[in-house]
């Protein structure tokens, strides 16, 4: 089948069995791969009910047809599973190398099943493809662990790999690979913990078949060259995702003191520049990739080398815990990937705890004796090694701020933030309709790669509330998950600004298969249905009211920085559900109707 | 001797505008991006000959200017 390695790579943990199947033709047509793929195994696969941490559950990763190939950034693989922290769908994109080795060892997707009895990695070298002991490795780092891999095996092996926090089996932990980059939210790393299973190693030497080489190639240039003559290319290749750190903190999106405010006094220290000055000292991007956001960098005051920060981990792991040191949040970020947790997480848990350390709310009785302030460094440090090991305060916050909150109580819930038991990511949305909207209906939780709208709340007025904010956040729903589809990365497009449409024939030289935008959408809009069935049938009861945002972004104004005194009114917040709903062709409480279900081709998948 | 305003490809397909705007010095770049309809909070960076500045800068005679949107957000 062109443009796919044609197998589809199932590992029986309970039993040690290991079997390959032909990439189903129609599964490849229907859902063309990566997230694709994922949601489809899920559905057919994990049945209702499964304990996520249990044999039942799966974890599904999957390449997408131009991973590994002639196409700017298609670096990407998608890792999806029932999720941990929030019992939902969970679909965490990780770039670097792995992809491009499953593609060349002839493995659409891996689908990891059961529970192992004993510590395994699974070594994948072409066609021999085993389990083997890994006994020796449980309880090490990451870093630590794919070094071990790399001289054993050679750099060409790919390693993804969990730490302590995985197996410890942390509601989000991560998945490290590259030493630097992951598939982090959702807790696919607790899940891989759960079937003991160390790590995966993987090679491949086999060709990709493709239907048109000569289109390819002109394709897959034509894109390279858009990319080369980009306005911004060198900027953006400079800074990275730490660009948009100064703009947040003007426009009061970066979240401060858990997400109190969106302006930091000490904002100017983590700006791009001060760490492109202080810290980094190389650039480091993933397969393929002609613009690399990766930065590398020595942390002197530390001792230490890290992969980052970038501006996640920045916001999350600095303004948001009252740190204003790039170095601090550097050694922070290191901490994170090497005890296999995912830093947007993290972040918020701490800064939660935080908020309730600073209110009276938990006490030095509940912290370890460890004076819990925003701002403290050393604490930062300590929490973080507890939460991967779940000693003490850690155990309480290992399990996710929602989670945290209704077990302390105390009013902690309001400040708990969060949508569907994910923390946010690090934009603060008290007064940006379109960007909140898009965390209150994002399909994993409180998360932005999906639709990325907060530039457009600027351009046409921050508070309003209209249908086409909607619509943009629809589209963005539909359209920027199909790179996690097609396995490559969707930063070319966004922040070079390369035309969407010189993909259309890359994609169509590889897998011999025309498809235009239009219908590439149709596609995003028939996935993007799929999981809101899947959270629906995994949680009793589900609907609006698990899109409301935390009351921090309608009920709290801030009282400094750029946003002071703006919040978003509850009312406008339902209006936005009614519309969001309305155009998606959902009921009142937010589920699919059947017409909807219907009209996208979906009633064979909502039977399974 | 103008200056010129070059728009990077996201903030051109933003607003919808040319990818090049020949400016006049004297001015900050806030001012100046204002006054040809482009709200400053849309702008991430401001790159004058290879060099990060603010807002703020005062733009020189045959400064070339580079303005940078996120419509991306990583």
């Amino acid at each position: 089948m062109n443009g796919y390695g044609g197998n589809i790579l199932r590992v029986n943990l309970t039993e040690g069995r290991i079997t390959k199947e032909p990439t189903p033709a129609d599964v490849a047509r229907d859902f063309i791969g990566g997230r694709g793929f994922g949601i489809y195994f899920l559905l057919k696969e994990v049945p209702k009910g499964a304990d996520p941490l249990g044999p039942e559950n799966k974890l599904i990763i999957s390449s997408g047809p131009i991973s590994g190939m002639l196409v700017p950034g298609g670096g990407k693989c998608d890792w999806t599973t029932k999720a941990p922290l929030t019992g939902g769908y969970a679909s965490a994109s990780m770039g670097g190398h792995f992809t491009a080795e499953m593609r060349y060892a002839g493995v659409d997707s891996i689908i990891l099943e059961g529970l192992s009895p004993k510590p395994v990695y699974l070594f994948i070298d072409n066609d021999k493809i085993e389990l083997r002991d890994a006994s020796d490795l449980w309880g090490k780092n990451t870093i630590a662990v794919e070094k071990k891999f790399k001289d054993q095996y050679g750099e060409e092996y790919q390693v993804a790999v969990i730490g302590p926090g995985g197996e410890n089996l942390v509601s989000y932990a991560h998945i490290n690979h590259d030493y630097g980059r992951q598939a982090g939210r959702g807790g696919v790393g607790a899940v891989m913990g759960s079937k003991k299973v160390k790590a995966i190693v993987i090679h491949g030497t086999k060709s990709i078949p493709v239907a048109n080489k000569e289109a390819y190639r002109n394709a897959g240039m034509a894109l390279y060259k858009a990319c080369k003559d980009a306005e911004g290319l060198e900027e953006w290749t400079k800074y990275g995702t730490t660009i948009v750190v100064s703009w947040c903190d003007e426009v009061g999106a970066l979240p401060t003191r858990n997400f109190s405010a969106g302006s930091f006094e000490g904002g100017k220290n983590l700006y791009g520049p001060v760490m492109r000055e202080k810290i980094v000292i190389t650039d480091k991007g993933c397969f393929g990739c002609p613009c690399p956001c990766g930065k590398y960098s020595r942390n002197k005051k530390y001792n230490s080398y890290v992969e980052g920060p970038e501006y996640e981990t920045i916001g999350l792991l600095g303004s948001n815990l009252g740190i204003d040191d790039i170095e601090v949040v550097a050694q922070a970020n290191l901490l994170c990937d090497d005890l296999g947790i995912d830093t947007i997480s993290a972040g918020n848990a701490i800064a939660w705890a935080m908020e309730c350390y600073e209110k009276g709310i938990l006490t030095k009785e509940d912290t370890d004796g460890l004076d819990l302030t925003f701002g403290n460094v050393e604490a930062t440090f300590t929490v973080i090694e507890k939460i991967a090991r779940k000693e003490g305060l850690g155990a309480l916050l290992a399990q996710g701020v929602k989670l945290a909150a209704q077990k302390v109580g105390k009013g902690s819930e309001k400040f708990a933030i969060h949508v569907k038991g994910m923390e946010q990511s690090a934009y603060a949305t008290h007064n940006a309709t379109a960007m909140l909207l898009a965390y209150m209906t994002c399909d994993v939780g409180a998360h932005h790669n999906r639709a990325w709208a907060i530039t457009y709340d600027l351009q046409v007025g921050r508070d309003k509330v209209v249908p086409e904010k909607v619509a943009r956040v629809i589209w963005l729903q539909n359209f920027r998950p199909m790179f996690d589809v097609l396995g490559g990365c969707r930063l070319q497009w966004v922040e070079l600004g390369i035309d969407r449409d010189l993909y259309v024939p890359a994609l169509e030289a590889i897998t011999g298969i025309h498809r235009s935008w239009e219908e590439l959408d149709k596609v995003g809009a028939r996935i993007w249905t799929l999981t809101r069935l899947f959270w629906a049938r995994e949680n009793e009861g589900f609907g609006r009211a698990w899109d409301m945002p935390s009351p921090r972004f309608y009920e709290e104004a801030p009282t400094s920085g750029a946003t002071k005194d703006q919040i978003t009114k509850v009312e406008d917040v339902n209006k936005l559900l009614d519309m969001y709903y309305e155009q998606r062709g959902w009921n009142s409480n937010g589920l699919p109707t059947d017409e909807t279900i219907e009209s996208l081709g979906l009633k064979a998948m909502v039977a399974l | 001797m103008p200056a010129t305003l070059r728009l990077s490809a996201s903030l051109k397909i933003l607003l919808e505008m040319n990818d090049e705007i020949t400016v006049q010095a004297g001015s900050s770049v806030r001012e100046t991006i204002s006054l040809h309809g482009i709200k400053p909070e849309l702008v991430a960076l401001v790159s004058v000959n290879g060099v990060m500045q603010t807002k703020d800068y005062i733009i020189q005679e045959k400064d070339e200017i580079r303005l940078l949107a996120v419509v991306g957000g990583g």
